[in-house]
């Protein structure tokens, strides 16, 4: 009996591990690079509360989509050009401050809302393949319509004014836009210090209020709608749901969500990286969403703040980890970028492999049954 | 019915967010005022000699200690500005403090006053000017968008878009 339940407990175990590898995984690293790296406590945890701030509302507005049943959405980067466009814009008309940032995300939300439209359209004729589509479709508006507005037609056709932020030519938009003016005014409102740790309590009250419609929004009915066509489309479709109206909707709630995420980091940072801003942040906020224990299919608001925590943790000690390892901080910084890309990577095939597990034992259980039945005739 | 309520709602959503974007279009709109402590000459065939020191302060902060030909400068969001002046007139004397609300109007970026000027209650044609700042050629060919390498990496491998604070 004894040795049946242990049994049972090393099973459960191994379980346990085998669903939260990437977590685990990480952990692991983490422990073994924080004293290689020789920081301070202190020092760490005001690098993680930073970067929480910063990151957590963009990983969070990753979750509409997987609820919806359409994957990581890559396509999360059309949100943060929308939201790129209204900063510049807003940076061109010297609006500073709070009042700055509120009137960067309501001018994002036409355009990422445009931009989530589209490509919520576009992954509708992509069923099945929405990841792949998504990551595509960034290339396309990232580095084809994106850099055609930001390049050429903002200063030719869309006025701007200061010479700061124009490209010496006289049109486009320069590689850096300081947002000097609004670097840290959410985060520094209403913020307060505990033991030399800098809390930005107005930042995360935005998250706060984030998760809560989150919540909120899983028990409504279009909330309810989104879960059902994550768990079988043509069973909602029978259920009388429209199926492509609510992954579109997903995709777009995400957009904009990311576009408000992305002035919170815009501001956060102080400048805007005009070309590549928005090429970071798909990226590393699926990594983070990932190294948390989020599958394409399942995540959670547990799994963002667990990612964020691990995976910034993880990037702020390997650079000095690497120096520790190698005596070169430029191999810490190549090992980051490659502990980021191979999560993706790990996740994903980790996924696709337990897809298949369960898709055998349902065959072999299914087949014994069969066989079962065949014996009884 | 539904559908009608659903269009009304977003109609009054779209709404008030405009009106929210208006609001912070006025209310956050930021300027740099520069502050000259410099002796106007010949206004109206009079001068306006500059004060010995100005210490300057806005929302309560030093921003500015002028002496005679001197500039400081301050950044201010809206177009109520206020400012505490702590005029010193001659070497020895003792400070007087003055506080000064003026408006400023909307669609200039930089303004420079002339303390002297605005002290001696002049119209605001005396003390007001619009700040240009100085045009420094440059070379098209400078900056090529997406083509950043701050880190020195190379871009080989196609990481210098990954590298970077996060």
């Amino acid at each position: 009996m004894s040795r049946k339940n242990n049994i049972s407990a090393g099973r459960t175990a191994l379980e346990l591990v085998r669903s939260n590898a990437v977590p685990i995984m990480f952990i692991i690293i983490c422990a073994v690079f924080i004293p290689m790296a020789g920081f301070s406590p202190s020092y760490l945890i005001n690098e993680i509360i930073t970067r929480m701030g910063r990151n957590l509302f963009l990983v969070l507005c990753l979750l509409f989509p997987i609820m919806a049943g359409m994957g990581l959405n890559f396509a999360m980067t059309l949100g943060a050009m929308g939201a790129e466009i209204a900063i510049i814009l807003v940076a061109d008309w010297q609006i500073w401050g709070i009042p700055g940032v509120v009137l960067a995300m309501i001018l994002s939300i036409p355009f990422s809302a445009l931009l989530g439209w589209f490509c919520g359209t576009v992954l509708n004729m992509a069923k099945g393949r929405e990841m792949i589509t998504s990551y595509i479709m960034n290339y396309f508006i990232g580095n084809g319509v994106y850099q055609l507005v930001v390049l050429y037609i903002m200063g030719s056709i869309i006025p701007i004014a200061h010479a700061s932020i124009m490209l010496p030519r006289g049109y486009g938009i320069r590689n850096t836009v300081s947002l000097l003016n609004m670097r840290q005014c959410l985060d520094d409102l209403l913020a307060i210090r505990v033991g030399g740790v800098k809390i930005p309590v107005l930042t995360f009250l935005l998250i706060g209020v984030l998760c809560l419609f989150i919540v909120w929004f899983r028990h409504t009915k279009l909330g309810q709608d989104m879960r059902a066509v994550g768990q079988d489309m043509q069973v909602a479709k029978d259920a009388g749901i429209n199926v492509d109206r609510t992954r579109i909707l997903s995709i777009i709630m995400s957009t904009v969500f990311a576009g408000f995420g992305m002035v919170i980091y815009l501001q956060n940072m102080g400048n805007l990286p005009t070309y590549t801003g928005h090429a970071q942040i798909g990226m590393f906020c699926i990594a983070a969403l990932l190294v948390g224990g989020a599958s394409v299919e399942r995540a959670s608001i547990g799994n963002a703040f667990l990612g964020v925590i691990l995976f910034h943790l993880m990037f702020i000690v390997a650079p000095n980890a690497g120096k520790f390892i190698t005596g070169d901080s430029m191999v810490g910084e190549y090992f980051r970028v490659f502990l980021s890309y191979g999560v993706i990577t790990i996740a994903l095939i980790m996924y696709e492999a337990k897809k298949r597990m369960v898709k055998s034992k349902a065959g072999l259980e299914l087949a014994a049954a069969q066989r079962g039945e065949e014996g009884v005739k | 019915m539904k559908s009608k309520r659903r269009i009304l709602f977003s109609a009054l959503m779209v709404l008030a967010l405009i009106a929210i974007a208006a609001c912070m279009m006025v209310i956050g709109r930021g300027h740099t005022v520069y502050f000259d402590n410099k002796t106007l000459e010949d206004y109206q065939g009079q001068t306006y000699k500059a004060a010995n020191r100005i210490v300057v302060y806005v929302n309560g902060e030093q921003v500015a200690k002028l002496g005679a030909r001197e500039r400081g400068m301050s950044i201010w969001i809206g177009q109520n500005f206020k400012m505490t002046l702590e005029i010193t007139e001659k070497k020895g004397d003792e400070p007087v403090v003055k506080e000064i609300s003026l408006k400023l109007p909307y669609s200039v970026d930089g303004i420079v006053i002339n303390l002297p000027a605005l002290l001696a209650g002049l119209p605001e044609e005396a003390w007001f000017s619009e700040f240009v700042p100085a045009v420094t050629e440059e070379e098209p060919t400078d900056e090529v968008p997406g083509t950043d390498d701050e880190f020195g990496l190379g871009g080989e491998f196609g990481l210098e878009d990954e590298l970077g604070d996060i």
